[in-house]
């Protein structure tokens, strides 16, 4: 029984165990459910518009894993991670439509993958450089130098420079058929579906590898104090840079992701409002939970959606009840924010945890 | 406590209800459903709130007058802010509730669509006028009821150069010198750049720095001060109307003594409200009627603003209802032409609906509209107006096609 359930306290008796990813006999069966309804369930139920809103999550959680990453488990504060999924984008983008690819690669499917890859590091190495104030700044006036991040990269260099490769003026477009993984070509929601659960899954298995390594506890060290953690012998300033560098890299798989998903991009989809919109994802779904980050995505989305197909019928009593959903969605955006910060500080991740243990420990959940 | 234990259960059966009858209320009757994307919240909704109103109240006259061959158009209309992720899921949403076509919004979002509606075959017409959207090789399904973005620009140089220029103390002595306002993020802004410069170039003007002038902007002193040194006769702005305004205020404050030629985004009869003193003669192109003006169908566009929107006031109704009964009457009257052949199709709308119209008039001070299967540039008249002395006049119509046939058949077309 207690290799199944973990009844009431924890039984590890060394770090293995207690780092395993699926600690229990029902622990592995929750995970290969999960598993079987992500990949089997979902895209044999979920119609092209459900699919559509799925891709839409996948997009946000790969963007506000980054995020997480600096602010829930480093410390730094971000606010133009957008900018670094814009150069994702890009990157692979511009490597998509001007790269002189060899034949074969294209034909096989070899260089969308390739482009992603080459578009996480670009991604990371262009965080890195705007995490470098991280050695000497802090708190607000991080905030302030992530922000330049945004103007310099989206406004500046990808709008003035950047957008004018190729002619093409400010919206790039993908031609069909150029978006290719294998035999495949990405086409349809539905294989932007499993391309986009693929990713996910490799960047949560990566971001919580890392956790759970020396560099993660470094990174954890600097949030909670990071003069104790120098003091430790940790270098305070490698890891930040680290972080910067993981977190644009993880942003630069969202952003190449993302023009799988609509085949054309311009700088407008990489507004400063969508940095402030991770930091509302992870601030409700709870900050430094990888878990967290993915309720905020699911919450941030598919409630609002959900709540939009609600209001549908009613509609037509009340024609403008579409147009002001907006408006509402807006406020309930703002007011969600304010409500998890005073009732609920850490996120819906606590509230998982909580009811998580409350079946582990039941009948004796007191 | 009973009663505040019946009020949530209350709200949950009725949540629960609005929630089923959501996901079923794709199975419809006799009724042909369109979808709307508009912006009331975002960076284009300074002009995308009257606009979204027109698109209700034309569906509402649509229906009114016996709809589409005695079908009834369900309308569903949603505000994405102006952000294209949440323009995909709309779209999507659209696709769902089996929308036949979609009315869409800006540059950004159709753009970024066209892709995907080629791919679904879904006719999306949109408030965007870019030149790209018009080769139907590269976008078939994106249409739109207006002068396209580009020869707009094109007659407004043109016109300025034909009627203004000459009137300039230093005509014939020099090259007349322009420049060109706009943010430069955003494609809506500068989708029709280029079509402007080869114009300039072309009449012989001397091009200036461009200024990038957010959508947002409410001051541009440094900018106005940067084009000094060039001292620009005209400038060409293609931003919306608040951020034109201050643009025109500041040139105005800072005596930069350049006329102003606008794309139809930024000038309608808020520019007055908002620029004051400094909107006095600037040149603007209007490809429908100003709202109010004694035109075909205007009377029914007023009923209707009234009827259904009477929180509204009149005076502030601008021309941008105008355009959107524009492009909700145009929708209908393809929808109405591929009902007839029998054929509601993306592909039929598009074949038997759109692509039929030729020298169509919708009223509204329109120009007549064609479409064929090589060249969705629906007209090639640049109607350009002037505003003095408190009221929007027509200065001139130049049609591109008649002065540049070559060029308007052969190079122009798709940018």
């Amino acid at each position: 029984m207690s290799t199944i359930w973990l009844p009431c306290g924890v039984y590890h008796q060394n770090y293995v165990q207690d780092h395993a990813w699926w600690q229990t006999k029902f622990i592995k069966g929750k995970m290969i459910l999960l598993f079987i309804i992500l990949f089997v369930v979902i895209p044999l139920v979920a119609d092209s518009y459900w699919l559509s809103v799925c891709n839409q999550v996948g997009y946000t959680v790969l963007g506000a894993l980054g995020v997480q990453l600096l602010i829930g488990f480093c410390g730094q504060i971000t606010l133009g991670h957008a900018a670094f999924i814009a150069v994702g984008a890009y990157t692979s983008t511009l490597l998509i439509l001007e790269f002189p690819w060899p034949k074969f690669m294209m034909d096989f499917g070899i260089a969308y993958p390739f482009s992603i890859l080459i578009a996480a590091f670009t991604a990371g190495i262009w965080s890195l450089l705007f995490g470098l104030p991280s050695a000497r700044v802090k708190g607000f006036y991080l905030i302030l130098t992530t922000m330049a991040a945004q103007f310099i990269t989206v406004d500046f260099i990808i709008t003035q420079y950047v957008s004018q490769i190729g002619g093409r003026g400010q919206a790039f477009s993908l031609p069909p058929g150029t978006i290719k993984v294998g035999p495949w070509v990405i086409d349809s929601d539905l294989k932007v579906y499993f391309m986009m659960l693929v990713l996910v899954i490799l960047c949560v298995i990566i971001m919580v590898n890392l956790l759970r390594s020396r560099v993660g506890r470094a990174w954890v060290a600097i949030r909670d104090n990071d003069i104790s953690a120098e003091v430790m012998g940790i270098n305070v300033v490698k890891y930040k840079l680290l972080a910067f560098f993981v977190a644009g890299f993880i942003g630069g798989i969202a952003g190449a992701f993302w023009i799988s998903n609509i085949a054309a991009i311009s700088p407008e989809h990489f507004p400063w409002f969508w940095s402030l919109w991770l930091v509302g994802v992870i601030l409700i779904g709870g900050v430094g939970s990888i878990h967290g980050t993915i309720f905020g995505s699911i919450f941030m989305v598919v409630v609002m959606e959900v709540l939009q197909l609600a209001i549908m019928p009613l509609a037509d009593i009340y024609p403008k009840l579409l147009m002001d959903f907006l408006f509402i969605k807006e406020a309930a955006f703002g007011l969600a924010i304010c409500l998890f910060m005073i009732f609920e500080p850490n996120g819906l991740a606590y509230r998982w945890w909580q009811i998580k243990n409350y079946f582990n420990l039941w009948p004796f959940s007191y | 406590m009973f009663a505040k234990n019946m009020w949530s259960k209350f709200i949950i059966s009725l949540f629960i209800v609005a929630l089923v009858a959501g996901f079923s209320s794709m199975a419809g009757a006799e009724t042909i459903k369109v979808g709307s994307l508009n912006d009331m919240t975002g960076a284009t909704s300074d002009v995308g709130k009257d606009y979204a109103l027109g698109i209700a109240e034309a569906i509402h006259y649509v229906n009114d007058n016996g709809g589409i061959n005695g079908k009834q158009i369900k309308l569903y209309q949603f505000d994405y802010g102006y952000r294209i992720p949440e323009a995909l899921t709309k779209y999507n949403l659209f696709k769902r509730l089996k929308c036949v076509a979609i009315l869409g919004w800006g540059t950004g979002d159709t753009e970024a669509l066209a892709p995907t509606v080629a791919r679904d075959k879904i006719p999306y017409i949109s408030a965007s006028y870019s030149g790209h959207l018009c080769k139907p090789e590269k976008t078939p399904y994106n249409l739109f009821f207006a002068t396209d973005y580009s020869t707009q620009s094109r007659g407004l140089i043109t016109v300025w150069f034909d009627k203004k220029w000459p009137q300039k103390p230093d005509y014939g002595k020099r090259k007349p010198r322009i420049a060109m306002c706009y943010m430069t993020a955003s494609p809506f802004s500068s989708s029709s750049i280029k079509a402007a410069k080869e114009q300039a170039n072309m009449l012989g003007f001397e091009i200036g720095p461009d200024q990038s002038i957010s959508l947002f902007a409410i001051d541009t002193k440094s900018q106005i001060l940067a084009l000094k040194e060039f001292k620009p006769d005209v400038l060409l702005h293609t931003n919306t109307v608040m951020s034109v305004a201050a643009t025109l205020r500041d040139s105005y404050a800072l005596g930069l003594g350049a006329d102003h030629l606008v794309k139809c985004w930024g000038y309608d009869e808020n520019l007055p409200k908002l620029a004051g003193k400094a909107a006095e003669g600037v040149i603007g192109c209007a490809p429908w009627a100003f709202f109010g003006l004694d035109v075909p169908l205007m009377d029914k566009v007023i009923e209707y603003a009234k009827k259904y929107n009477p929180g509204v006031p009149l005076e502030k109704r601008t021309i941008h209802t105008v355009q959107a009964w524009a492009s909700a009457l145009g929708l209908a009257e393809a929808l109405k032409r591929a009902d007839k052949a029998g054929d509601l199709s993306g592909e039929g709308i598009l074949r038997k609906g759109f692509e039929t119209m030729k020298d169509f008039e919708i009223g509204l001070g329109i120009a007549p509209v064609t479409y064929t299967a090589t060249d969705h540039r629906p007209q090639s008249i640049a109607k350009i107006y002037e505003y003095k002395n408190g009221k929007f006049s027509l200065l001139d119509e130049v049609d591109l096609k008649k002065r540049w046939p070559d060029k308007w058949a052969n190079e122009w077309l798709g940018w």
